[in-house]
């Protein structure tokens, strides 16, 4: 019987039409008794492919397609030692992919002489029929070489682990090659073995893998002809139809099944892998110690301190039970680590130096050793947060802890864990990023040769998560039905339906590391990763997850970066030293505005959806706070838990005495803090043990069984289970029944209450910061970009709104970050102080350039006038000239009226330093003479170059200038509140937002912002369909629609949309000249923020 | 455009098979041997896809000789070299 040695899934990367879970399957529908997965130079999807043969009672071969030189290997695992020795040669044929002194970063190979050195416990097939070591020769007219190669893998591997390789392609020269390289297998007293160069699981996969060629080469279907399989028999078949295919040689048939029936080793099993300290015996004393040492501390006089000391006593001893010790100790050091790093970061003298280096996030916040071993920073007893979920007797893999740090520290770190364990034995987690609809349009389009311009008019309108059946939709709308139906177009959207999902390249998880005690590289490849002093592994968070290997997340958090931003920014500007851990946490005015919905830039509680709610769940507290954040999340949504807890909140202010109707007296323990409600992950654990009766690990199982990999299975039988536990209680069926339809719609998509702790504070901290120190927390925010839910252009004018002052950019007082700066004169400001922009946010400046012009400025004194300028500061024509269009040169020379075409002009004709190939020529400090007559840009003409060159406007907005020449009935933001709930209101803006939740059943949420305030729109589905491209990419529109109110929540239900140029022209500004002016903006204004399922 | 002809055309050819699909005879002439069979699917992306199953053949009159049977027309043609 055959059996297939030699496959190609997508994690051949565009060379592989199927995922390894489609293989895997397919091969069990043909019977194949064990399957080989060969990708090339890599492990990408092995760890999948064999999980998802056990699944099939497939019997998984761990092997590769190895590039030597130029020519292909497959090599198969036939041990252990074989597997180390697979992973170290990959290890080493990836070497130097990434350091230009070598191979290019796609572009794997490892040399004969590796090949040798590592040839133990592997078998060696001669390669496929193009490009093999042997059979390549034969192609290429190069028998004697190919013949002088195979001797020498013959010597490395012996006559009982190498095999020529027969394949059958159905090309022209099958017959005669294989001919030749059976007389080779003579002469050389080895055998030969058939394989199928399998490359999709289906016949009906094969166009697209020809595509994903055409692809990977940058080239059309036509142009990549020679590099096509040519045909579809590179599909997966039946081991009878390959045994007919290889009728001439039915030995090397047989010889599939006897190598195959020798290749036993497990992956699954097989690894070997430990972490540090695992093996520790003295690592449970430790722990113990460290956590008593620190629980006299920080409970010393606390009235909870018998309760911690239980807890604590309770969590070891389930971590010594799961020898997981060591475990804690890693993190603890890793911690440490982080530590220094932050001490090296902030610098002794910074105002950040008194802030932990990170913070704890997900489940682990729960744990009482967490906190105590620094892993987190909210007290699980005060906050009495339930540990069941991070840490359970019956938990079958690693407990996650998740660090979060910011940004600049998290950089530094993630090398320096590689120095502290070796390279050898850390590496950050692979991540596979997948074809979504545009990259499927565009890669696809490129492929099939269609016009670029109609490429990315469809790529623009398609939405992130579409299906097939709507890209049609888009494309239909974008290029007109009779275009789309053409053969091109209907062949590219039936590939993108089937590529969507495979993974295109290799990247890195965002801070995902593994560390092992065995040099990793004997357990995985490693790989250099496209940032300088990295290396991953070769497999996602789910592989690793699958072998068992302890991942360390070290995440990197904008808003945590900001925060710190922020204290070291109070520090600077006023001479204050913040420390974050002690502000009160019962800040009225910090309270009244997060009521108010004035949240704005606040971490999590900023979306329009929290917006939304905060008027009408009025948080009073910090625990409030912490239920928020957790509410707006898809779990809380589908399990109906929003809507009661809005309303009971609301009878409770009204009524104290109001009694939370609890589905069942039983739950009462357990939803008592979210009234009734299920809205944290633990909950749905807690009332399953306390409505059924679930031991904790039996309901940790229900919680699993819904999350992510859910199995209907498995769901049944816990659901039998919940309702029978509740009849034991007591529980009325119908009653066990919808508290179960809770949980199922909940399905784990929710925070742990730990997780909603740890963000809930940073929630407040900023909201706090945001009220206190407005214009730090705003100059923070736009130096941390890209981050949270606002554009820049819209946290700006938002602030502008609350009274902060923001500046423009200025070469003469701006510094490349934004800052903060005391106005000359005294102005009516909060805190007095002022946002200066950053010279850094004028696009395609060059970095090196503006830093030397602030510090050639900060040296010698401000710049006297534009030649000076230019001559000083070393900044090449082009960044000039972008500064002095983004009105960063209108201060200079001082007084002058800061006319932008002016000083272009001048910047111009002074001949500012131009690039040479030895550095920047220096221009001559000689004041050029008078410009002549220039007419002034303008308002309208200035704020097009703000748009153009920094993405924002600090000055009028767009809407203000536009007005006169609106429509007079378009209602003002500011104006809604006067207008009766239900009547007809018409309105124009910028969209900042737009967010279609996966929960929303087809509705879609825009925010408008005018020059006085921003305004929801709910974009009803048949609104949506009629105007889809508007929606979509729409910077500036026109709405009309029903208003709303509700609570304190103005929304309108939009019934009609149009775009802003077609709105009715007035004398005072003919329709055209609006028109282009609106189109100039159109061209410029920021996208806006789209999120969800955004676009469908 | 008159005057102008395509160089190379296949030319179709009677050809009896056998039951795998294999020629066993081309205008009546026996077929010695299959010396190479091959298979192109091309241009599926195209109104006009090719799907072609080429075999080279040693005839019994000593001739060597391509010929391929398009599966879109269903018919046998003879490769002209």
């Amino acid at each position: 019987m055959y059996v297939e040695l030699h496959a190609h899934s997508a994690f051949s990367f565009l060379d592989g039409a199927s995922t390894p879970t489609e293989l895997a399957a397919a091969a069990a529908a043909h019977d194949y008794p064990a399957f080989a997965l060969t990708d090339h130079d890599g492990l990408w999807g092995s760890m999948e492919f064999a999980h998802a043969c056990e699944g099939f009672g497939v019997r998984p071969i761990t092997g590769t397609e190895l590039t030597v030189d130029k020519s292909h290997l497959t090599l198969l695992v036939e041990d252990e030692a074989g597997y180390r020795n697979l992973c170290r040669l990959l290890t080493a044929a990836h070497a130097h992919t990434r350091d230009n002194t070598g191979r290019a970063s796609s572009q794997a190979w490892a040399t004969l002489e590796e090949v040798e050195e590592y040839a133990e416990g592997l078998v060696c097939l001669s390669g496929c029929a193009q490009d093999g070591i042997a059979a390549g020769s034969f192609e290429r007219g190069e028998t004697a070489e190919g013949e002088r190669l195979a001797r020498r893998l013959l010597a490395a591997f012996g006559r009982d682990r190498f095999r020529i390789e027969l394949q059958r392609p159905y090309w022209r020269r099958d017959r005669a090659r294989n001919r030749w390289l059976a007389l080779l297998a003579e002469r050389l007293g080895v055998a030969c073995v058939a394989t199928g160069n399998v490359h999709a699981h289906d016949r009906r996969r094969a166009p697209l893998q020809d595509a994903l060629v055409a692809i990977g080469r940058c080239e059309t279907l036509e142009e990549s002809e020679p590099y096509r399989r040519g045909n579809s028999t590179a599909a997966l078949t039946s081991p009878a139809a390959m045994a007919a295919r290889f009728a001439e040689y039915p030995e090397a048939v047989a010889e599939s099944e006897r190598l195959a029936e020798r290749l036993r080793f497990d992956l699954t099993q097989q690894l070997g892998y430990r972490y540090p300290g695992s093996e520790d015996p003295d690592a449970d004393a430790e722990l113990a110690r460290l956590c008593n040492h620190h629980l006299g501390e920080r409970y010393r006089g606390s009235a909870r301190l018998l309760e911690a000391q239980w807890r604590l006593e309770e969590e070891l001893a389930t971590i010594r039970k799961l020898d997981l010790s060591g475990f804690f100790l890693l993190h603890r050091d890793l911690l440490e680590l982080a530590r220094e790093v932050a001490a090296e970061v902030r610098g002794p003298e910074s105002a950040r130096s008194v802030l932990p280096p990170g913070r704890g996030r997900g489940s682990s916040v729960s744990s009482i050793v967490c906190y105590l071993t620094g892993l987190s920073h909210v007290d699980p007893v005060e906050a009495d947060l339930f540990s069941g979920r991070f840490l359970n007797e019956e938990t079958t893999s690693m407990p996650d802890i998740d660090l979060d740090f910011p940004r600049d520290i998290r950089e530094v770190l993630i090398p320096r864990v590689h120095e502290r364990y070796g390279r050898e034995h850390s590496a950050l987690v692979a991540a596979f990023p997948t074809y979504r609809p545009k990259g499927a349009v565009r890669d696809l389009g490129k492929a099939l040769g269609l016009p670029p311009a109609e490429i990315d008019r469809v790529a623009k309108t398609v939405g992130f998560h579409e299906t097939a059946a709507e890209i049609e939709r888009d494309l239909a709308a974008a290029l007109g039905s009779s275009r789309a139906a053409e053969p091109r177009w209907k062949v590219l959207l039936q590939l993108a339906g089937e590529i969507m999902g495979l993974p295109r390249h290799s990247s890195q998880h965002p801070g995902g590391m593994v560390i092992s005690t065995r040099p990793l590289i004997d357990v995985c490849p490693v790989v250099p990763a496209a940032m300088a002093g990295r290396q991953t592994v070769q497999w996602d968070k789910d592989s690793c997850a699958d072998a068992g290997f302890l991942k360390i997340d070290l995440l990197g958090l904008g808003m945590l970066s900001a925060v710190e931003r922020c204290v070291e920014e109070i520090g600077r500007a006023r001479g204050e030293r913040l420390d974050l851990s002690r502000i009160p946490l019962d800040d009225p005015e910090t309270f009244e505005s997060i009521r108010a919905a004035e949240t704005t830039g606040v971490f999590q509680i900023e979306s329009r959806a929290q917006m939304q709610m905060l008027p009408r769940t009025q948080p009073r507290d910090i625990d409030d706070v912490v239920v928020q954040v957790a509410l707006v999340r898809p779990g809380p949504i589908q399990g109906g838990a929003i809507h009661p807890y809005i309303e009971r909140r609301k009878l409770r202010r009204e009524n104290p005495d109001y009694e939370i109707p609890y589905e069942h007296p039983l739950l009462e323990p357990v939803l008592e803090e979210t009234l009734g409600t299920i809205v944290f992950q633990e909950q749905v654990i807690e009332v399953a043990m306390a409505l059924s009766g679930f031991s904790s690990s039996e309901a940790e199982g229900l919680r699993r069984a819904m999350s992510r990999k859910r199995s209907e299975e498995a769901i049944r039988e816990h659901h039998r289970r919940f309702v029978a536990g509740a009849a034991a209680n007591g529980v009325p069926e119908k009653t066990a029944e919808k508290v179960w339809n809770q949980i199922k719609g909940f399905s784990g998509f929710g925070f742990p209450k730990a997780h909603s702790a740890a963000f809930g504070l940073l929630a407040y901290q900023s909201a706090w910061l945001r009220i206190h120190y407005g214009p730090e927390f705003l100059c923070s925010l736009l130096n941390e970009q890209p981050m949270g839910f606002y554009p820049p252009d819209s946290l700006v004018h938002e602030a502008q709104r609350r009274g902060i002052r923001v500046t423009p950019p200025d070469a003469n007082r701006s510094r490349v970050l934004c800052h903060v700066e005391t106005p000359r004169t005294e102005e009516d400001v909060r805190g007095g102080l002022v946002v200066r922009i950053g010279l850094g946010y004028v696009k395609g400046v060059r970095k090196e350039e503006v830093e030397a012009l602030v510090a050639e400025r900060e040296r010698g004194g401000p710049y006297g006038g534009i030649a000076e300028l230019a001559s000083r500061c070393g900044a090449g024509l082009p960044s000039l000239e972008r500064l002095a269009w983004a009105g960063a040169l209108d201060g200079i020379p001082a007084g002058s009226e800061g006319e932008r075409r002016e000083a272009l002009w001048r910047v111009g004709v002074t001949a500012a330093g131009r690039l040479t190939g030895s550095g920047t020529q220096l221009a001559l400090p000689m004041e050029p003479p008078r410009p002549p007559e220039l007419e002034p840009l303008g308002e309208w003409g200035k704020l097009i170059a703000d748009y153009r060159s920094t993405g924002m406007t600090v000055d009028k907005h767009p809407l203000k200038l536009l007005r006169p020449g609106l429509d007079p009935r378009l209602l003002r933001s500011s104006d809604l509140a006067a207008v009766d709930h239900g009547a007809t209101v018409e309105i124009a803006g910028m969209v900042t937002a737009r967010q279609r939740p996966e929960t929303a059943n087809g509705i879609t949420f825009m925010l408008l912002e005018d020059e006085r305030g921003a305004v929801n729109l709910i974009v009803p589905p048949p609104v949506y369909d009629r105007h889809r491209t508007l929606v979509r990419t729409a910077p500036l529109l026109r709405a009309r629609g029903r208003l709303e109110r509700r609570e304190g929540t103005i929304n309108v239900l939009v019934a009609d949309l149009a775009p802003l140029e077609r709105a009715q022209p007035t004398q005072r500004r003919p329709r055209e000249a609006r028109e282009r002016a609106v189109a100039e903006l159109r061209a410029v204004a920021p996208a806006g923020h789209a999120f969800g399922r955004r676009g469908r | 455009m008159p005057g102008l002809r395509r160089l190379y055309a296949p030319q179709r050819v009677a050809v009896r098979t056998d039951p795998r699909g294999a020629p066993t005879t081309v205008e009546g002439v026996t077929v010695e041997a299959v010396r190479e069979e091959w298979l192109v699917e091309d241009r599926w992306w195209t109104p006009e896809p090719l799907r072609r199953h080429y075999f080279e053949l040693a005839l019994g009159d000593g001739r060597a000789l391509t010929v391929f049977r398009s599966a879109r027309a269903q018919r046998w043609y003879r490769q002209r070299a």
